[in-house]
């Protein structure tokens, strides 16, 4: 019997060879999502746990890398409209800032402020598609969205941040 | 927005120049994180799963009791549902 056809059957040394052999994956997705390496470790053991709580939805002649990513996007989504969007993602270099790394820092914390006031499914998908610069194809299966979908979100995303920096005085 | 409007904004390879500037600036404010897994997961995938046992659903319970009251009341269903499994 095949491997996911064992972990879909509950069997855990099936699970524990899938968990080593994709948790390096999992790991990778949602770290370029919340962007912190400590939060993305728990999102994605919560991630395994869910996985394998819901084996029984997997189909073993299905893509289980897809169907793992799928999960791992909703567990970071969730974290996303968790999280409050002051909290900032900066690490400051060493030693006391100079006058116009003091400038640049602002704009830096404007521009990361007025991204984590967007909503969460459009900060995923720009961080993905902007940043990360993630295939479409791969953001719209993670997603459970068109390719189209995530063009719009993308879309959606610079136009409310165009907007917010604009606000904000910031001109990137 | 339609992707009328989507192309209406010059956004028919999914980048527009307002979104190439907002990606330099998202470029420069997000550092660049390490994708690489620094520790095995599996101790702790292990541990959770110890920790929290798949627990059976109150509503099971209820269906299981209800169950329970009706064959005790009507003992005749007990071939009827017998017949049917």
């Amino acid at each position: 019997m095949d491997l996911f056809r064992r972990f879909a059957l509950g069997e855990i040394d099936a699970f524990e060879t899938l968990v080593r052999q994709f948790q390096g994956e999992v790991y990778a997705w949602i770290v370029r999502i919340v962007r912190d390496p400590g939060i993305a470790e728990d999102l994605t053991v919560e991630t395994l746990w869910r996985i394998y709580r819901a084996r029984h939805q997997f189909r073993p002649d299905g893509n289980f890398g897809a169907w793992a990513r799928r999960i791992a996007t909703n567990m970071a989504l969730d974290y996303l409209r968790r999280k409050r969007p002051e909290q900032s993602l900066l690490t400051e270099p060493a030693g006391a800032p100079q006058p116009d790394q003091l400038l640049q820092r602002e704009t830096r914390e404007k521009i990361q402020q007025a991204f984590r006031r967007l909503p969460a499914k459009l900060q995923a998908a720009a961080t993905l598609a902007l940043v990360e610069e993630q295939p479409y194809d791969e953001i719209a299966d993670a997603l459970g969205t068109s390719v189209g979908a995530v063009k719009l979100r993308v879309f959606r995303a610079v136009r409310i941040l165009r907007k917010q920096l604009n606000r904000l005085g910031v001109r990137p | 927005m339609t992707e009328h409007e989507m192309v209406e904004h010059g956004m028919t390879d999914g980048m527009t120049d307002e979104a190439r500037q907002i990606r330099e600036a998202l470029r420069q404010s997000f550092p660049p994180v390490n994708t690489e897994l620094r520790r095995d997961l599996w101790p702790a995938v292990l541990s959770k799963l110890d920790a929290r046992p798949a627990r059976v659903p109150w509503y099971d319970w209820a269906l299981i009791g209800l169950s329970a009251s009706v064959f005790l009341f009507f003992p005749q269903l007990i071939l009827v549902f017998a017949y049917h499994l």
